[in-house]
């Protein structure tokens, strides 16, 4: 018994030894790689700092991959939507490598702050936010509606009196909600006003009849509906409108204009279009805000 | 979409959470040995930094712990985060929390075996050092492995906190598949897949906890 006991410990220990060295080197090789890379872009930012632009190689793109048609995992576990392929393009374009970084919306500031990603680029609401992060040109006119159940009896912004409405956590809806000259009046009539991470929980919960009401982005309500085969309406009364852009770093203006550049070139040469009626379903073809250069 | 889709989705997830899971296991064990001794010491002032230690990761959420690893260099220190540093800092995390839980649970280990066997292995001319790895530590690890499975199969549910430094682990994936899909299978099916992960768990240290009762 105690033989066996002992070659067992050992099999098992050499078995974790060996699992763990490949690991380590697996875990060695991956982060050699980039710490080189940024050493020598930063060397050359050094070298060149009077150059125009610093020789980036890549975008660090952070999305939530929880935002469909904007930024979510398609059935090939491939990251893909409007936001990401409009980036592609770009990277396309300026000869980076598109790095497609899901992240957790709640820590989206220290992701961006720290450097871990170089932009927010997923359906990412202007308004309200000027101050915070350098925008793009709004790419996307989007508005904030409330979702019911087909056949409630809330026909209207006012039946939403004693009712309990649900919104994700730190999204637009919310904001507007909170909003003292938007719609902190109309919320402040609700029975309660309860957070979701997430649309899918959120979507669970209004089916459930735990909530009456969800309050959420036009277009993700519209894939959401498109997705769930109906069931649902939109009302008529709107929370509130406002626009898309990609989020930057405070102070960020250079790779924000090397960004929009881009991007204004595709929206001349008709790339912006083509790539929006990829998503026609889901409403994008009727949202999307860019001006051609040519017409400013 | 079809389910084997969804299911190969997911075991690619799994695989994360799996690394996550071996890592911090290879790591936290011996650091939560290391550290149930010095939490023993008769000298003060190690025993005493242990404790504040110990309270530390057991008073604050594991969530908190992991944007702490991963963030402080910068807002701390200023160093610029390299995004591969995430994985690493994920397995840090988890390691130092799971030492301190597990050196409780080894200082109960030790402390439960009677003094007298350490002045009989005294008077049979055996070292402290001998007498702990020789006589000791056997008869600890028999019977820290109900604890320590509780423990584990905890740590593999824990993986899915590890999102929150945007590495995507299973249960992750879960929630991406089912935003698209609209549909909470995908959740279903995750559980599905941390059940059979726990009970491979539970069986193999039931095995384990077998072939090291020879001394009952």
């Amino acid at each position: 018994m105690k033989k066996l006991a002992a070659v067992l410990l050992a099999g098992v220990m050499s078995l974790s030894l060996c699992a763990c060295g490949d690991k380590t080197q697996v875990n060695v090789d991956a982060e050699v790689a980039p710490v080189e890379e940024t050493s020598t872009t930063e060397t050359q930012a050094a070298d060149t700092t009077e150059a125009t632009a610093t020789e980036r190689t890549k975008l660090i793109v952070g999305f939530d991959a929880e935002f469909p048609p904007y930024g979510y995992m398609d059935e090939n576990g491939d990251y893909v939507g409007f936001d990401l392929d409009l980036a592609q393009e770009v990277c396309n374009r300026r000869g980076w490598e598109l790095v497609k970084q899901p992240i957790d919306w709640d820590a989206k500031d220290m992701e961006l702050s720290s450097g871990s990603i170089d932009c927010i680029w997923n359906g990412f609401t202007i308004n309200g936010r000027e101050d915070s992060y350098t925008f793009s040109v709004p790419y996307v006119d989007n508005s904030q509606v409330y979702v019911v159940k087909s056949g409630s009896e809330i026909k209207s912004e006012a039946d939403l009196a004693g009712k309990v409405v649900g919104v994700q956590a730190d999204s637009s809806a919310l904001a507007a909600l909170e909003d003292t000259e938007g719609k902190a009046d109309v919320a402040a009539t609700f029975a309660d006003l309860v957070q979701f991470a997430d649309y899918n929980t959120g979507f669970m919960n209004l089916e459930s009849g735990a909530i009456d009401v969800l309050a959420m982005d036009i277009g993700v309500a519209n894939y959401e509906i498109a997705a769930r085969d109906g069931g649902y309406e939109i009302l008529k009364d709107q929370l509130a409108s406002e626009q898309y852009g990609i989020g930057f770093l405070k102070g960020n203006t250079e790779l924000k204009d090397q960004v929009e550049s881009t991007l204004l070139e595709m929206a001349a040469d008709g790339t912006f279009t083509k790539i929006a009626e990829k998503y026609a379903d889901f409403g994008l073809v009727e949202s999307v805000c860019l001006e051609v250069p040519s017409a400013n | 979409m079809a389910t084997s889709t969804m299911f190969s989705q997911l075991a690619g997830g799994m695989i994360v959470s799996i690394e996550i899971f071996v890592l911090t296991l290879l790591f936290s064990l011996p650091l939560g040995l290391l550290v149930a001794l010095g939490r023993m010491s008769k000298i003060k002032v190690l025993s005493g930094a242990i404790k504040v230690y110990i309270a530390i990761m057991r008073g604050t959420p594991l969530m908190l712990q992991l944007i702490v690893v991963y963030f402080a260099p910068y807002y701390v220190f200023g160093i610029a985060i390299s995004p591969s540093f995430r994985f690493t800092a994920v397995i840090i995390a988890f390691s130092i929390n799971y030492a301190a839980y597990f050196a409780e649970i080894f200082r109960a280990g030790i402390q439960s075996i009677g003094q007298g066997q350490w002045e009989a292995a005294q008077i049979l001319g055996y070292t402290k050092t001998q007498t702990f790895f020789k006589i000791i530590l056997v008869q600890v690890i028999q019977r820290i492995i109900p604890p320590v499975t509780n423990e584990t199969i905890t740590l593999v549910k824990d993986t899915s906190l590890s999102f929150v430094l945007s590495v995507a682990e299973m249960f992750t994936i879960a929630k991406q598949i089912g935003a698209r899909e609209a549909s909470i299978m995908p959740l279903m099916a995750a559980g599905l897949f941390y059940f059979v992960f726990n009970y491979i768990v539970a069986f193999g240290m039931d095995f384990f906890e077998k072939k090291m009762s020879y001394f009952r």
